[in-house]
């Protein structure tokens, strides 16, 4: 009876230590911030010294106009640069796709950026922007145009292409991936049968490649959410709040406000927000698969 | 005879060794203690780090310095101060911290340190030290509770404070029969007129990007044009006629400024000035070392300085560092004599001449120091006008000098008209104020 029970206990003896190291490391952190966010917390106090203020915090956020600004500023940023990324990785990636002698040098010249340091991407641009010296205006006057005022006019855009710079190889990298393990069969098949190759991206590689693209815009969707260093090296959310995502926010308000409760509330609801992104993700994904295998069904009942 | 000499010799020796005892130097009970002191990686706490040697070759206490970018120093002290027992035994802090740290019980009180013979430097001439600088990075608890006055005390000791100074090109002013400003209305003049006379060329150099640099900039008009944020009852009066004024002077700057003025830190508008691109430069005295390095500036020995001009008051910054005693250093008492050798008069000429800013009225005009930065003695002058409450530095400033900052460059940028702006500003910073619990009394 006794070894009966021992052996019951086994599994969740083994699973021990890796749900301890899960506890530790992600929910105690996790927890924590979820219950500073019902606090009134000044840095320079202990937790437990701080005051319960229950949803204050989340109330004077919904309101407050500066956060709904910086919300707006970050979902045009993360939908601007996501869909552009998508579309410039996946179209390289299709370009490329093809035997070109030193490809792979190519391939790693193409990833370069993704390497460099996110501070150095936003000292880079932020010089290359120079409304006088820069890389882009200068350029631009020598070619008897005028110049044009990145940071200051065009803030958003302007860090909407830095960003589409840096990660555009991330897309890029998965895409080619993707399309090289494509089952050689159905392109085939499809050349035989005369599909143009318009026709063959277009109803064959991309569906094929969508499980693929779907993770790979997700994780850059929320990768896209939570940029920091590169915009605050650029333009420090400026002009006025225009380039001020709530990943620059919630960093302003821990340290130049000194409010860490109304900071681990705005971090709640990025995180609230992305949850639902993904959720909505999976759920598509979800109807999609069911799809499919209802159409390979009815192919089946069919023949 | 020779026990009678024998006795003599050490009665001469015990008497020489009680004497010595008796007047045993000020460090000896402290020669060996090393001291952690967290600095910023800053110009002046750079020339710091050439002297502090010296400070252990004549006190036998070693100094170890944790030197950090000034932005992450706040963030690390903010731990450890925090801690019961911190790693550091002295900490130079940026002046809106003091608000913070001295509400939060963190930083001793430089009282029982002075009332203390022992430590205590009878020549150590207080009255010698900028009272500016004093009053706004040392004291606390006196007027609007973070300036002098009867109820204050002192917690920290000015050092690497900072004043605005005007830094003009004498070539292009020489050539175009151009005289200094003296007052606000020629300065914005001149401003305007430069882009003209010299094409290419903008007036003058300020920051302007949004947040911290573009509030930095309009408070530095704020106070010289008679306005201020607040006023006695800490109600915002930052959207009268002065804050109108002020933030019309910095619109009037950058539109007459270089390309790009509207996104310009701080690092921006100084390289435009050590580029030659503009004629003129308002804002801290800090940057006096690098316009005349070769390396890093065109302007060497082409620049000349005078006061920050005058609206209807002269009020130039104070800003910059001090250095307090943590409360939960662990050496405390060699602490206090580290800090009050640096801020003495020996302390202070030698950081000038390493190229450091003084603290002292006496080290602005000594000789030695004025042989080797010229521009000293002007400084000087300035730093008698320093107004110590040209900005408020009460724990909620951060959020209202962000709010500043950010609408501000949205005059600066989108157009926005700055009588809307600035009466936005107020009703935020009145809410944020009210929110704070300074209106409880009314």
């Amino acid at each position: 009876m006794k070894s009966q029970k021992l052996n019951r206990m086994t599994p969740y003896v083994f699973m021990a230590p890796a749900v301890i190291i899960m506890g530790l490391a992600l929910l105690y952190p996790l927890a924590y911030m979820i219950y500073g966010s019902f606090r009134a917390w000044d840095p320079s106090q202990n937790i437990s010294e701080t005051e319960f203020v229950g949803l204050k915090n989340y109330i004077t956020l919904f309101f407050d106009p500066a956060f709904r600004e910086s919300l707006s500023v970050t979902l045009t940023f993360a939908f601007a640069v996501v869909t552009a990324e998508l579309a410039i990785g996946v179209g390289l990636a299709l370009l490329l796709d093809r035997n070109i002698r030193g490809m792979s040098v190519l391939r790693t010249l193409f990833i370069l950026p993704m390497m460099i340091a996110p501070v150095v991407v936003g000292l880079m641009w932020r010089y290359m922007y120079h409304p006088t010296v820069g890389t882009i205006n200068r350029t631009l006057k020598s070619m008897g145009l005028e110049g044009v005022d990145w940071l200051g006019q065009h803030a958003l855009l302007s860090v909407i292409i830095a960003d589409i710079w840096q990660w555009t190889p991330f897309i890029f990298i998965l895409s080619l991936a993707a399309l090289q393990s494509l089952p050689r069969s159905a392109l085939e098949a499809a050349k035989i049968d005369g599909a143009t190759g318009w026709q063959q991206i277009r109803y064959i590689k991309l569906p094929l490649m969508m499980p693929v693209l779907i993770v790979t815009g997700l994780l850059r969707l929320i990768d896209a959410f939570k940029v920091l260093e590169v915009i605050l090296v650029m333009t420090e959310g400026g002009p006025g709040l225009s380039t001020e995502i709530i990943a620059l926010r919630i960093s302003r308000t821990a340290t130049e406000f000194r409010e860490l409760g109304v900071a681990a509330a705005m971090s709640n609801y990025l995180l609230i927000l992305l949850l639902i992104l993904t959720l909505g993700m999976f759920v598509i994904t979800r109807l999609q698969e069911a799809r499919a295998a209802r159409q390979a069904r009815q192919i089946q009942e069919e023949d | 005879m020779l026990t009678k000499l024998k006795r003599m010799a050490l009665g001469a020796s015990t008497a020489l060794t009680m004497t010595s005892a008796a007047i045993a130097g000020p460090y000896d009970a402290y020669e060996g203690t090393t001291l952690v002191v967290n600095f910023p990686a800053q110009p002046h706490y750079n020339a710091v780090m050439k002297i502090l040697p010296e400070f252990t070759k004549e006190t036998g206490i070693e100094v170890e310095v944790d030197q950090l970018p000034y932005l992450k120093m706040r963030e690390r002290q903010t731990l450890e101060l925090g801690q019961d027992e911190g790693d550091y035994d002295l900490i130079a802090y940026v002046v809106f911290s003091k608000a913070d740290y001295v509400y939060a019980d963190q930083l001793e009180n430089l009282a029982r340190y002075f009332m203390n013979p022992k430590l205590a430097d009878p020549s150590y001439d207080a009255d010698d030290l900028i009272d500016g600088y004093v009053y706004n990075i040392g004291f606390a608890g006196g007027n609007k509770g973070y300036l002098q006055g009867k109820t204050g005390s002192l917690f920290g000791m000015p050092y690497g404070s900072e004043t605005s100074v005007l830094g003009y090109r004498k070539d292009i002013f020489e050539k175009h029969g151009l005289s200094v400003p003296e007052t606000y209305a020629e300065m914005l003049d001149i401003a305007c007129k430069i882009p003209q006379l010299e094409p290419g060329m903008g007036g003058l150099s300020s920051r302007a990007a949004s947040g911290h640099h573009a509030a930095h900039a309009f408070l530095l008009h704020l106070a010289p044009l008679g306005g201020r944020i607040f006023d006695d009852a800490w109600n915002p009066i930052v959207n009268n006629k002065a804050g109108v004024q002020a933030a019309n002077a910095l619109k009037k700057i950058i539109d007459c400024g270089p390309e790009g003025a509207a996104s310009f830190g701080f690092g921006e508008a100084l390289g435009s000035f050590l580029n030659g691109d503009t004629a003129m430069f308002l804002d801290t005295t800090v940057v006096a070392g690098q316009i005349d390095d070769a390396s890093k500036s065109k302007v060497v020995g082409k620049v000349g300085w005078a006061m920050h001009p005058e609206g209807v008051r002269r009020g130039s910054q104070t800003g910059g560092f001090g250095i307090g005693i943590p409360k939960n250093a662990e050496n405390k008492e060699a602490a206090f004599l580290l800090m009050q050798w640096l801020t003495s008069k020996t302390g202070d000429k030698l950081v000038a001449l390493a190229g450091g800013n003084p603290s002292r009225f006496s080290t602005h005009a000594d000789a030695d120091v004025n042989a080797k930065f010229p521009h000293m003695a002007t400084f000087g002058e300035a730093l008698k006008h320093a107004d110590p409450d040209w900005r408020p530095i009460i724990p909620v400033w951060g959020k209202i000098n962000a709010d500043l900052g950010t609408t501000l460059s949205k005059v600066l940028t989108e157009g926005l008209d700055v009588q809307v702006a600035l009466d936005g500003v107020a009703e935020r910073t009145r809410g944020v104020m009210e929110e704070a619990g300074y209106y409880t009394w009314q």
